[in-house]
């Protein structure tokens, strides 16, 4: 292509990464957001009871049981969720009999009140789950549709990360690298620096990204070698699963589950629970998994404590056995999704792919930043293509940050009894996120952006006032009943927004600062806007020219 | 007439650098997909006494994303694009005359 | 948490005083060239230490994905203060590990 291999692999980093930016954005910022989805979903559900502090296990455990024999009694398997630092609340889920046609029954999951034993009935929201699934499952395409997409996106991306390493010279020498300066230089210190400080993670991210849908993008590849039986085999042997425990229809009374939990608390020698889990209850056979939080990134036996609930004696588990590469395969799910990440850690988990986001946004805004001087010369303003990659630039760095608040807007705005309200915050959102998209059509680029940075940081800092007067789970309540984790929520909102109201502040300064500095180019400008009019005028007239010409050579021929 | 013909012809300019560019994403693409995947196909030819059918299966298919990037890469940092595809392809029938060899060795009848 | 990622800040402090251009901007006075020589195997030092003590403290595998975590978060404001606040780094790279350290000693002694 180029000389030498460095300056293709140049080219094609800067046009890979550049097609498909916009949706490498929107993938790394709704999963990044992905890393908080059960606090997202709590902020979303206000109607849920603040947290209760110092509740033993014990009394949790009763409170679910009796739940449970009034709501579902006839329920053989069912799950308990006990209150932890992502989710502040008792849950419990158990599935349906299935209907007679249907594989699996309908899931129901449920909040209780500790206080009070009754389910607590929530508004219907997507939750901080629709908007994670965006970012691998997108949204309105049909799945397998959205499973490609993400795919070719995501080999871009590593495409992107492995040349990105090999175009940079001094990796080593420019580590700490960043100087604060306007222009090109600056940007590509941003960028560098953004993207060398997470490059295992940049790594980890888009090859296990890749890894979780192997089998559907491969499918080329098992389908030459094995039939479908094998390949059900395959999954079997690398997403290993516990034997499945069958009733054996003698009815029979369980032990309480607080009492059974002693038998797990011996063996952990700690009082941390996650959930539980009950097979075949009432019967002969019954049993009860109890599950902490984990301690190892594919799969530790510990964790789980399994208890036949009629007798209370310990079940010795019969651990999964996993083949190196499933090992290898699980790891990379794992690390993707960072369940095991406790409080701080998921911070940086988010932390770092918010710099992944930034990454992509800095890199898309070199782009422009690099062409803009030359673009600025030409004598009929800037190209096609120049001015789409600046506007797609404004809609989306600023614009989808507005967008995912208007989510949240519509969360707390629209009527609670509302048909399809769930399907509605999403459209609110897509509406939104298009609107600003649109936007910048009609303003010059820097009034754009400063524009829609003043919104955003608006936008992020009226959501907690917006909080405090549609429901009673705002900041001074969340804070007041000690529930850090609602009140982180809506501190981080108003932290965001101050750095969109700092960025908005910066923004200004630098275009005040260029105004003084350099009056005679500002007139020179608009000099060429004047031009381009001129020009744009000359080019339709061209156009239509060329239209008449080709009618007359369809009526020739 | 006369122009609707020059029109076209400026319209598939074969040789102008944007055609280049759109055949070398092609290769990218549909030979780099094919590559991945006879790749695959060899690595789990290769490993198949020594660790078992699927995980040498599932092995090849944990590398072919990166033998993917790397063919991407190879594609389009080679002089032009006649000689990313000539290259693609002898890369194909390689790895799938070495993975037919490699069955008749092993004794795999799929 | 917080000790991994003060020990980690303190390995790319010494990393980046390996670095002639760096060693100027951080400290104000010339240090002897003897010592400049110990900056960087006393960083792979360190950042070994760092390395055991996270898998003494979370196990092998979330230890060791939680070092890089903790590296990059390091290293983002090791570089932000490198270009806003560069004097006050080499004190923030000692300080911080012994204010950290005390969260995981046992107080009740």
């Amino acid at each position: 292509m180029k000389d030498n291999f460095r300056q293709s692999m140049k080219w094609f980093h800067t046009w890979v990464g550049l097609i498909v930016g916009w949706v490498l954005f929107f993938m790394f910022l709704t999963g990044s957001l992905g890393y908080f989805y059960q606090e997202i979903t709590r902020w979303m559900e206000p109607e849920r009871p603040f947290i209760e502090h110092n509740v033993s296990n014990e009394k949790l455990l009763d409170t679910a049981q009796i739940f449970l024999s009034k709501h579902a009694k006839s329920v053989d398997e069912f799950s308990i969720y006990l209150p932890n630092v992502r989710d502040q609340n008792l849950r419990v889920a158990w599935r349906e009999p299935a209907e007679p046609g249907k594989k699996r029954g309908r899931r129901q999951s449920h909040i209780v009140d500790i206080n009070t034993g009754d389910k607590v009935e929530s508004r219907a929201t997507g939750g901080g789950r629709l908007l994670y699934r965006m970012h691998y499952r997108l949204h309105y395409l049909s799945t397998k549709v959205s499973y490609w997409i993400v795919g070719f996106c995501s080999m871009l991306m590593l495409l992107a990360v492995i040349t990105g390493v090999v175009i940079h010279k001094k990796i080593f020498t420019d580590f700490f690298t960043f100087r604060a300066k306007k222009g090109l230089l600056g940007w590509l210190d941003i960028h560098n620096v953004l993207s060398v400080i997470a490059l295992p993670f940049h790594f980890m991210i888009t090859y296990s990204g890749l890894l979780f849908f192997l089998f559907t993008y491969m499918a080329l590849s098992t389908n030459l070698q094995i039939s479908d039986d094998e390949y059900s085999e395959l999954r079997k042997e690398i997403f290993p699963r516990t034997a499945q425990i069958e009733s054996k229809n003698q009815a029979a009374d369980m032990l309480d589950i607080s009492t059974l939990y002693q038998q797990a608390k011996r063996t952990w020698k700690t009082d941390e629970l996650l959930s539980v889990k009950v097979y075949a209850a009432n019967d002969n056979n019954a049993q009860v998994r109890f599950v902490r939080h984990e301690t190892d990134i594919t799969y530790n036996p510990e964790d789980q404590v399994l208890v036949n609930a009629i007798t209370g004696e310990i079940i010795p588990q019969i651990a999964k056995k996993y083949t190196v590469s499933g090992m290898i395969h699980n790891g990379f799910f794992s690390l993707h999704e960072g369940q095991f990440a406790g409080p701080i850690a998921r911070w940086i988990y988010f932390f770092t792919g918010l710099i992944g986001t930034a990454m992509i946004a800095s890199g898309l805004i070199l782009w422009t930043t690099k062409r803009k001087p030359k673009q600025m010369k030409k004598p009929n303003g800037p190209d096609f293509g120049y001015r789409l990659v600046e506007q797609l630039n404004i809609g989306t760095i600023v614009g989808l940050p507005i967008a995912i608040a208007t989510y949240f807007y519509a969360n707390r705005l629209l009527p609670v009894d509302m048909a399809e309200r769930s399907a509605w915050e999403a459209n609110v959102m897509f509406i939104s996120w298009a609107v600003l998209l649109i936007y910048p059509i009609f303003r010059p680029a820097n009034k754009a952006w400063r524009e829609q940075l003043q919104l955003a940081a608006l936008a992020y800092m009226a959501l907690p006032l917006v909080n405090i007067l549609t429901t009673d789970k705002h900041l001074i309540n969340s804070l007041i009943k000690q529930d850090w984790g609602l009140a982180a929520f809506d501190m981080t909102f108003l932290v965001i927004g101050c750095c969109f109201a700092f960025s908005a502040y910066k923004y200004k300064a630098l275009q005040v600062n260029k105004k003084v500095r350099k009056p005679a180019i500002r007139h020179g400008s608009r000099q060429v806007t004047k031009q381009k009019n001129k020009q744009n005028e000359k080019d339709e007239r061209e156009n239509e020219g060329l239209l008449n010409l080709q009618q007359a050579n369809k009526g020739n021929s | 007439m006369e122009f609707l013909v020059s029109y076209f012809i400026n319209c598939f300019n074969f040789s102008s650098p944007r055609w280049a560019v759109f055949s070398r994403s092609l290769v990218a693409i549909f030979g780099g997909y094919a590559l991945a995947t006879s790749c695959s196909l060899f690595i789990s030819q290769l490993l198949l006494n020594s660790v078992g059918k699927y995980q040498a299966i599932h092995i090849g298919l944990l590398f072919s994303f990166l033998v993917y990037a790397c063919a991407a890469m190879w594609v389009f940092s080679v002089l032009n694009a006649t000689k990313a595809w000539i290259d693609i392809i002898k890369a194909n029938v390689f790895f799938a005359v070495a993975t037919w060899l490699l069955m008749q060795f092993t004794g795999a009848n799929s | 948490m917080f000790v991994l990622i003060s020990l980690c800040f303190s390995v790319m402090v010494l990393f980046c005083l390996a670095m002639k251009k760096h060693r100027e901007q951080v400290l104000t006075q010339t240090v002897p060239n003897l010592v400049v020589l110990f900056f960087r195997p006393l960083a792979w030092l360190l950042l070994l230490l760092t390395a055991y003590l996270s898998v003494e403290l979370f196990g092998w595998s979330i230890g060791l994905a939680l070092l890089f975590g903790a590296l990059t978060i390091a290293t983002l404001l090791l570089t932000l203060l490198l270009t806003y606040r560069a004097n006050i780094v080499p004190r923030l790279a000692i300080a911080l590990p012994f204010m950290a350290s005390l969260s995981i000693v046992p107080i009740n002694f």
